[in-house]
Formats: structure tokens, C-alpha cells, sequence
């Protein structure tokens, strides 16, 4: 049989924690104060009050229900049985963080998404088991590490209103990100000094900067790359809309205006109030995406003084080829930094078995968007968006368990193809693409726009970055290939170089993609994309392209509220495209609380 | 003091970017070439038949059509600028260097060609790449960009001689600059200056938008004035602060803060002298350009350069600075909306009281401040804590000697 390569390397989970218990017992007394502390404050007439409110409204939905089937027909009845509830909007519940129940979508996905419920909980209990304690010791000293107890219902919004063999497929996605996640999670703690303080493993873990690609790990494959704010900041505001705002609001009291993008700002206020573990070997810092990204690093290296750090810089001007030299350069100084912050070697064997991968994964990608081109839609929606960012940027092809999850996901979707299957239980209305930069705390937002309006969200501008094929033989060039990709990150591919990488980009992806609206958002302080926001209005009219501008702030809900963001649609669907939802109980309803 | 005999001359050389001078050596059938960024080199623009000006929008009001454009979370200072092109204001120029450094005054510049504010046939906007270090082949990368992106356009587009001899040349006149703009600012340093800090603001900003050659010889006739100007017994200032942050060259700035009651000796800002007036010294074994990109690499206190070297040369330079100029205290200022300094701001003022032990005045700003009662009670009350340190420190180091003296 194969020796089969496992992935990560067990031995990272096996190195030995040095736990310093006295500390422990120390947080411990001082979280058992502060519990102290809450339970003496709490009004517990109020929560009783709360818990009569909860049971109160519990029986009220029962009734509901129960009314509604009673007024269904037969024929409606069985629609129901067979393809699941039509009014999602009924699900949420003002005030409450959590959905007051699960979706109902139909015997045969029902049981299709309770059984991915409980692979997903298996392999989150299977990954933690690696090494238990650090890994839920974290909870006890990083407020954020509570975020990720509701993963779940993460992956229940971001497959709302899915069927069929898009429902499978969004869970392939979401489960091989949450896999990545876990692992990541238990490592972070194992190494973290306050936490397992394995110095081993932290001796083994190169942190990377937010933005910064890992491809530049696959070298070195008795290491691992962490990116460094992902969990603690950045996919934390994915999944908990609430949960930057401590970062904001710490960083803005130590005197940053509050006009900065909220990436940097919660980066640089997770520095200031400790919510970053203290661990690796070295930090690469990057200049990348953008200005505010650039500065962020000094209150990193302000924080972490012990901590070696490179800074990875690339040309701006990135179609200018003249200055490649200087980002090869950079790529081999930072290798080098990392073999001598570590003692590993650069292995170009390895670096190239991987990139082989991440040509193929790019590949399969490709059928992606061919398919998504046609009349007939299939992978779209959330997990797909974030599937593709995480491959992209964290994945990198680094990771072999990935290939197969995008095989899994080819056949499905090449059969939904083939039956010309609606992936949403509303049908679609209207082709859409995304342009300029989601908010993160509305990640499921092109899922309400499905489910409410039949706008299907057919590729987003973040997914559509370097598919050049990367060199996997010339040495010279396989450098340049890798400048080339992290030049086009994430965001920066568009953002960077001038104003055709974004604006007029926009025009040539309408020809190809030939939606009939483009969802545009308007970050309020992506300084990049609002810069150029008379520029779109203008051209789109020459264009004859309809903009749905949707103003957010990212990560701070504070100031442009989910609802906000809807009640923009709401009002252009209605004024201008004098149409009528496709599920109206999603057209108001409050989730400002909600995770 | 006695006015100074070119005073109101350059106040109103600075009332318009297309100001006298310039038009004067535009008629003498030199090229203006209007740039903003201290990345992109000065001297390079005072190449043979051209000559730079670093463009400015005095006296700006509305900027609501360039707001339409670049959204109102941005730069005032590029969204002025763009408004001023759209209006015609820069029409003059002949074209605009531009470095790619942050991301507000790169679309400024992208949108001065899209919405075609210069109709000139000849006008060009470059957009070089700047970076985020210092090493070889970053000296590399901006001798590539300067030489194929500037140099060579401005060579084919308006016919400069761009040869070493005339590189060299360039770099003459403009030692000559520096040192006589050294000279006078060096006389902030003592106790009672023969020059305001507005003062200095004035010609430090004459100095960078006029072409050379016609600015000179008054700055030279001024260094002679004020090295015979007797200071006013009493000094009108309470305290003595250097300013460091972004972009200014708004002297409503400087008027308001002297107006507060406090003496600036040192500019460490964009459009300042610190970085500027640095003579470029140049050696044999290696090309002129190189040097000079070079210096202007090692001598740039931008916020953009990113790594912990800079970092820390940029906190250095201020601490030294107000050492040097006997400062009191420190005004660190940020321009409004600007990345690059809303995050160097907190955490270098942080560092600098914490740390160096300076009082710091923490501000952002409008780019014309204009009469804003808001900044001048925040510099009166700053001018107060400096005042009442100082008189603390005095009584602190008499008694100290009077214990002395008693034992
Ligand atoms: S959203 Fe814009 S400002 Fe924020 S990190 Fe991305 S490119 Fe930078
Ligand atoms: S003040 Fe800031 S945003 Fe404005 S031009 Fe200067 S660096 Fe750019």
C-alpha cells in the first residue's frame, strides 16, 4: 500500500506541552471572579423575565406553525415535505443570537445536513482530542476562542435556503475550512506561552501576516505556517459579527481615528488589549493589501519585541515587470530568514509536489467559473466565496486532503450541472457578480439575496485573482511565478497597480460573467475602493450596468447594520425593479444581536 | 522683528500653484513638473530644460466634486488637489510625477488623467513604484522605476537631457538650496530666533514651489536680512514645539499654533525642511542616480517605509530634532483620513512621552485649518502644560540649588 503523507504532520501535535499550572490556576481564580462578579450583578428577575419571554415565544411559533400547515393544501403539504419551508425569515428572532431553530429543507436534505451536522462535530471533537487541554485552555484566557463554539451555526447561515447537490457541496467546502480551522486552533494554544506553551512546536510555527499567502511554507515542510491574525481577528468576524468590536474600540481609545479599515484597526487593537498568542519561531509581515495593512505591523512588532520579523514587500506597480527582480529578491531574503530564524531547509521538491496541487486545485476552479458562466449556475453562495479565498491564500495546495475535496465537489457539481439544478429552494431571477470588498460580518450576505430576491451571486471579485498555472520546474521562473501570485492576493490583485486592475476590470468581467445586476459594495474605509467611487457611477452609466451600491464597514456592524445592508436591495428591487420578493419574511427582520 | 524685506512677495508667490515664477520660467521655455511626494526626488525634476514645483491648493473651500469621486473617508489633502484640477488649476503643469505611495493621492493622480484636467499634448503623469525598505535591490527597484518610468518620459516627451552631466548639474543647484535653507533654519536653534516658525514655513514652502534658479537668489538676500535682523527683546513665544507628522502646507497652520503661543523650531513634516533641505553628497563608484535615490530613500521619514529600522529612525529623528531645536514639547499631526499616519499618530505619540520623555500634542487636521477654534484651544492648553513644565523644572532646579547652596 502507499505510504500515505498525513497532513499536518502528527508530530506537531505530539510535541510536548509545558504547561505552567501555577498560571493556570492563577486566570482561573481571576475568570472565577469575574463570574463571580457577573452572577452578583445579574437581575435574575430579568432572566427569569427572559426565560418566560423565550417559552412564551416558543409556543407562539408552535401555534403558528402549526396554523400555517393547517391552512396548507395537500399539494403544499408535500411540497414541504419533500422540499423544506419557504419563509425563512421566521427563523430569527430579535435579540437572539442564535436561530430559534434549524431549517427545515425537506426529508431527504434534512437528513443530508444532519448528517453533515454531526461529521462536522466529530472531526471538531476528533481534532481537539489531539491535545484537549491547551486547546480548551484557551477559552480560559482569549475571549475569542468562545466565538468558535458557535461554528456551527456559522455553517447553518451560510447554507440557508441550499438544496440538492449544492447543499452537499457547500458542506464539503465549510467542513475541509473548519478542519483547517480546528487544527489551527489546537496549535495556536498548544504553542501560545500563556497557554500549552509548547516550545517545540513554537520553534516549528512560522506566524504569517493576515493577508500574506502560505505558499512560500510548502518549501519548508517540517514547518508550519500560521497565519497569525485569521483566527483571533479576521474569520472571528465572519462568524461573530460582534466580536472586532472590543479590538475597535481599544485601538481608537489608544487614539487611531475611527475612520481606518477595520482589518488593520482590529489587527492592531487585538495588540493592544493581548488577544494575540505569543508563539513561532519568526513573523512575516507584509505590505499587503494596503496602506492601512502596512502600518499594522508596527504595533505587532510593537507588542511581540522578541519575536523576529521579516517584512514581505512587493512592487505596487505589479504589471511592471522592469522591477520583478526586486520581489524575487524579497522572496529569497525571506527564505532565508526563515532557514536561519529556524534551521529548516528550503525544499524545492517539496515546494513544487505542492504548487503541482495548487495548479490543478486552480484547474478545477477554472470549471468553476465556466460553469457558473452559463444559464445554469451551480456553485455559488457563501461557502463557495470562502472556499475560494481560504484555498487561495491559506491552503495554497500546502494541504493534500484539499485535492480531494475539490474532485468531491467537481462530480457534484458537474451532475447538478447536467440536471440543471437550482441550488437555492427559490428559483432564480437574477444573474449578479460582487464587486469590491463583502462585508465580514455579513459573509452570508449573497445567501439573503438568493433566498429573498432569487439573486443569485454568481462569482465574487475577491475569487477572481492569479490562474496562471505556476512554474513547477525552472527554479528562476517558479520564483517569479510566486512573486506574481502574491502580488495578486486577495483584494490587492484589484486594489493595487491603478485603476484598471478594479475599474475598468469590472466592465471586462460584466462581458464575461453577464449579469443583469452587479452587487457593489462600498466599504466605507477601504480608501483603495472608495477612492474611485464617482468613477463607477459614471462608467456604469455609460455601460448601461446596473449598481446596487451596499454601503459596510467590514467588521464593525456599529456603523452600517446587516439590516441596513438589506433595506439597500429592499429598496432598489422594489423602486426600481418594481419587483416583489421571492420570500417576503426576509425583507424585515432584526438580527443585530445574532452571531 | 522688522518684516522681512521678501515676506509678503513669497506670501502671495504661495497664494497660487501657477504662481509668478513659475510662469516666468515657463515663459522662459522650461517645462513645470508638478509632483507632491517626498518619494519621488526633487532633483530629478530639475533636470535641464524642467523644473518642479510641489503642488498645493491654497486657499481651497468646497471640495464637494472631487468628494463625488473619492468618497469623503478620504485624504482631504488629495481630494483638495483633485478639486483643484478639475477646476483648471493645474492646467499649467506640464506634466506630473507621481509615485505610487499611498493609495488617496495615487487615484488623485488617476483621476486628473481619466477626467483629463490637462489638456496639454505633451502632459504626462507618471506613476513610479516606491518601496517599503531598504535594501540593494530596493536601491534597485527605484533607480529601474526613476530611470525607465521618469527620466527616459521625460526625455522623450519634452526633450530633456537626462545625461549624468546634467543630473549632476541638478543636483549642484539644489546643494545650493539646501544650504541656504539650512542656514536660515538652523537659526531656530537659538534662544531667541531672528525668525518665526510661519516665517520659516513661508520660505521653506517658496523653496519647493518655485523653480530654483528664480527663488534662489531671494533666499539668499533673505539668509543676509535675517543674519542682521535683531529678534524682539522679549520673544512673542511661550514655548517651543517641532511639528512632525504628515503633509503641511497650509501656513494657517503655523499661524494659528504661533498665534497659540508657541515657536516653531523644527518642521518634520511633508513640505518641511526635515526631510529636504539635505544636501545630496555625492562620491565616486557609483551612478549619480543611484545616489540620489539613495538619499532620498535614507534621508525619507514616511510612514510608508515599514520596517523596524525606519520605524525607529523615524521616532529617532524627532527626539533628536527637539533636542537639537531646544523644543519643549512635541506636535505630532496627522492629516485627516490619511492610513499612513492615523496609525503612525497614536503609537509614535505613545513612544515618545512614554518612551523619549517628550510632552506630545496629538492632533489630525483638515488640510486648511482656516481660523478652527477646536485646534487653537487644543494648542493653547498644549502651550500651557509646556509653560507650566518649564517653570516647574526652573523652580525644581533652584531649590535643588539652593540645597546646595545651604549645605
Ligand atoms: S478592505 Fe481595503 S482598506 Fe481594508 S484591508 Fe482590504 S484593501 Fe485594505
Ligand atoms: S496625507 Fe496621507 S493620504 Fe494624504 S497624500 Fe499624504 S500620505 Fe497620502
Amino acid at each position: 500500500m502507499k505510504n500515505k503523507v498525513k497532513y499536518p504532520d502528527p508530530k506537531f501535535f505530539r510535541f510536548k506541552d509545558q504547561i505552567n499550572w501555577k498560571k493556570q490556576a492563577e486566570n482561573l481564580k481571576e475568570i472565577g471572579g469575574i463570574v463571580a462578579e457577573l452572577l452578583k450583578e445579574t437581575d435574575w428577575k430579568d432572566v427569569a423575565g427572559s426565560v418566560k419571554g423565550d417559552v412564551k415565544a416558543f409556543k407562539k411559533r408552535v401555534s403558528h406553525e402549526a396554523g400555517l400547515l393547517k391552512g396548507m393544501s395537500r399539494e403544499e403539504i408535500l411540497d414541504l415535505i419533500k422540499n423544506g419551508e419557504k419563509q425563512l425569515g421566521k427563523l430569527y428572532r430579535s435579540g437572539k443570537m442564535a436561530t430559534v431553530r434549524r431549517e427545515w429543507r425537506g426529508v431527504k436534505d434534512t437528513g443530508v445536513d444532519f448528517y453533515e451536522w454531526m461529521r462536522m462535530w466529530g472531526m471538531l471533537l476528533a481534532t481537539f482530542s489531539k491535545d484537549l487541554v491547551p486547546a480548551m485552555g484557551g477559552a480560559l484566557h482569549y475571549r475569542w476562542m468562545i466565538s468558535y463554539f458557535c461554528c456551527h451555526s456559522f455553517m447553518d447561515k451560510n447554507t440557508l435556503g441550499l438544496r440538492g447537490k449544492a447543499l452537499k457541496m457547500h458542506h464539503e467546502l465549510i467542513y475541509a475550512i473548519f478542519r483547517y480551522v480546528a487544527e489551527n486552533l489546537v496549535l495556536l494554544m498548544k504553542g501560545d506561552e500563556k497557554v500549552g506553551n509548547s516550545k517545540e512546536l513554537s520553534k516549528k510555527v512560522v506566524l504569517l501576516d493576515e493577508m500574506t499567502m502560505a505558499q512560500i511554507m510548502a518549501g519548508f515542510p517540517d514547518l508550519i505556517g500560521i497565519p497569525y491574525q485569521l483566527m483571533p481577528v479576521f474569520l472571528l468576524s465572519e462568524i461573530d459579527q460582534l466580536a472586532c468590536e472590543p479590538y475597535i474600540d481599544a485601538v481608537e481609545s489608544y487614539g487611531l481615528p475611527s475612520d481606518t479599515c477595520p482589518v488593520p484597526t482590529s489587527e492592531c487593537g487585538a495588540c493592544v488589549i493581548d488577544a494575540l498568542p505569543h508563539l513561532g519561531a519568526c513573523f512575516i509581515s507584509s505590505s499587503m493589501p494596503c496602506d492601512g495593512s502596512v502600518m499594522a505591523s508596527s504595533y505587532t512588532a510593537r507588542r511581540f519585541k522578541d519575536l523576529p520579523t521579516f517584512h514581505l514587500t512587493f512592487p505596487v506597480r505589479y504589471e511592471d515587470e522592469s522591477i520583478m527582480n526586486a520581489a524575487v529578491e524579497d522572496i529569497k531574503a525571506c527564505i532565508r530568514f526563515i532557514e536561519e530564524q529556524t534551521g529548516a531547509r528550503w525544499s524545492w521538491d517539496a515546494y513544487f509536489t505542492a504548487m503541482k496541487r495548487f495548479n490543478e486545485e486552480t484547474r478545477y476552479e477554472l470549471q468553476k467559473w465556466e460553469v457558473n458562466q452559463t444559464p445554469y449556475p451551480q456553485l455559488i453562495g457563501p461557502c463557495y466565496e470562502l472556499f475560494r479565498k481560504w484555498n487561495y491564500e491559506m491552503d495554497g495546495g500546502i494541504d493534500p486532503r484539499i485535492l480531494n475535496t475539490f474532485k468531491k465537489v467537481d462530480e457534484l457539481m458537474k451532475k447538478a450541472y447536467a440536471n440543471r439544478e437550482e441550488p437555492w429552494r427559490g428559483k432564480m431571477r437574477h444573474r449578479a457578480i460582487v464587486w469590491s470588498v463583502p462585508a465580514h460580518y455579513y459573509a452570508n450576505f449573497s445567501n439573503w439575496l438568493a433566498n429573498c430576491w432569487g439573486i443569485n451571486v454568481l462569482v465574487e471579485m475577491e475569487s477572481l485573482n492569479f490562474t496562471k498555472p505556476l512554474e513547477t520546474e525552472d527554479k528562476e521562473e517558479a520564483l517569479k511565478d510566486m512573486a506574481r501570485l502574491y502580488e495578486r492576493m486577495v483584494m490587492r490583485r484589484h486594489t493595487n497597480g491603478g485603476y484598471d486592475h478594479v475599474l475598468t476590470e469590472l466592465w471586462r468581467q460584466v462581458e464575461a460573467w453577464k449579469p443583469d445586476l452587479v452587487i457593489m459594495y462600498q466599504h466605507v474605509s477601504c480608501k483603495n475602493m472608495s477612492t474611485l467611487n464617482g468613477l463607477f457611477e459614471d462608467q456604469a452609466r455609460e455601460h448601461g450596468v446596473r449598481l446596487i451600491w451596499i454601503e459596510h464597514d467590514l467588521m464593525d456592524p456599529r456603523t452600517v447594520s446587516r439590516k441596513d445592508m438589506r433595506s439597500k436591495v429592499n429598496e432598489y428591487m422594489r423602486t426600481v425593479m418594481r419587483e416583489e420578493p421571492l420570500d417576503p419574511s426576509l425583507v424585515d427582520f432584526e438580527d443585530d444581536a445574532s452571531w | 522683528m522688522k518684516d522681512l524685506k521678501y515676506l509678503l512677495e513669497f506670501e502671495n508667490l504661495l497664494e497660487d500653484a501657477d504662481n509668478a515664477l513659475v510662469r516666468q520660467a515657463q515663459a522662459d521655455g522650461r517645462y513645470a513638473i508638478g509632483y507632491t511626494c517626498y518619494h519621488m526626488p526633487e532633483v530629478l525634476l530639475n533636470v535641464d530644460n524642467c523644473f518642479s514645483t510641489r503642488i498645493r491648493a491654497p486657499r481651497s473651500s468646497s471640495i464637494d466634486i472631487a468628494t463625488y469621486y473619492m468618497s469623503n473617508y478620504t485624504c482631504e489633502y488629495a481630494r483638495s488637489l483633485l478639486e483643484r484640477a478639475i477646476e483648471g488649476g493645474y492646467e499649467f503643469l506640464d506634466a506630473i510625477a507621481g509615485v505610487d505611495a499611498c493609495s488617496a493621492m495615487n487615484r488623485c493622480y488617476e483621476h486628473i488623467e481619466i477626467l483629463k484636467c490637462n489638456s496639454k499634448p505633451h502632459f504626462f503623469v507618471t506613476h513610479t513604484d516606491v518601496p517599503y525598505k531598504i535594501e540593494e535591490y530596493t536601491v534597485d527597484q527605484v533607480e529601474t522605476q526613476m530611470r525607465l518610468r521618469l527620466l527616459d518620459v521625460m526625455h522623450e516627451k519634452l526633450g530633456t537631457d537626462t545625461s549624468d552631466a546634467a543630473l549632476l548639474a541638478a543636483v549642484e543647484e539644489h546643494n545650493e538650496l539646501c544650504d541656504v535653507m539650512t542656514q536660515i533654519g538652523d537659526f531656530r536653534k537659538l534662544d531667541n530666533p531672528p525668525i518665526t516658525g510661519y516665517e520659516f514655513h513661508v520660505l521653506c514652502l517658496v523653496s519647493y514651489c518655485c523653480p530654483t534658479p528664480l527663488i534662489l537668489p531671494k533666499l539668499k538676500e533673505t539668509l543676509e536680512e535675517i543674519k542682521n535682523r535683531r529678534p524682539d527683546e522679549k520673544p512673542f513665544a511661550r514655548a517651543r514645539v517641532v511639528v512632525a507628522g504628515s503633509e503641511i502646507d497650509d501656513l494657517d497652520f503655523s499661524r494659528l499654533l504661533e498665534e497659540s503661543g508657541a515657536l516653531i523650531v523644527a518642521d518634520r513634516y511633508c513640505y518641511g525642511s526635515f526631510p529636504g533641505r539635505e544636501r545630496i553628497e555625492l562620491q565616486d563608484g557609483e551612478s549619480i542616480l543611484r545616489q540620489i535615490c539613495r538619499h532620498y530613500m535614507r534621508t525619507s521619514e514616511c510612514a510608508r517605509y515599514m520596517a523596524q529600522d525606519k520605524i525607529t529612525q523615524r521616532r529617532d529623528t524627532i527626539d533628536r530634532l527637539a533636542r537639537e531645536y531646544h523644543a519643549d514639547g512635541i506636535i505630532f499631526e496627522q492629516m485627516k483620513y490619511c492610513d499612513f499616519w492615523a496609525f503612525e499618530r497614536p503609537l509614535a505619540s505613545h513612544i515618545l512621552e512614554e518612551e523619549y520623555g517628550w510632552p506630545v500634542l496629538s492632533i489630525d487636521r483638515s488640510y486648511n485649518v482656516r481660523g478652527s477654534g477646536q485646534l487653537r484651544t487644543r494648542f493653547q492648553a498644549f502651550v500651557e502644560a509646556l509653560e507650566i513644565k518649564r517653570i516647574q523644572k526652573r523652580r525644581a532646579a533652584q531649590e535643588a540649588a539652593g540645597s546646595e547652596v545651604k549645605r
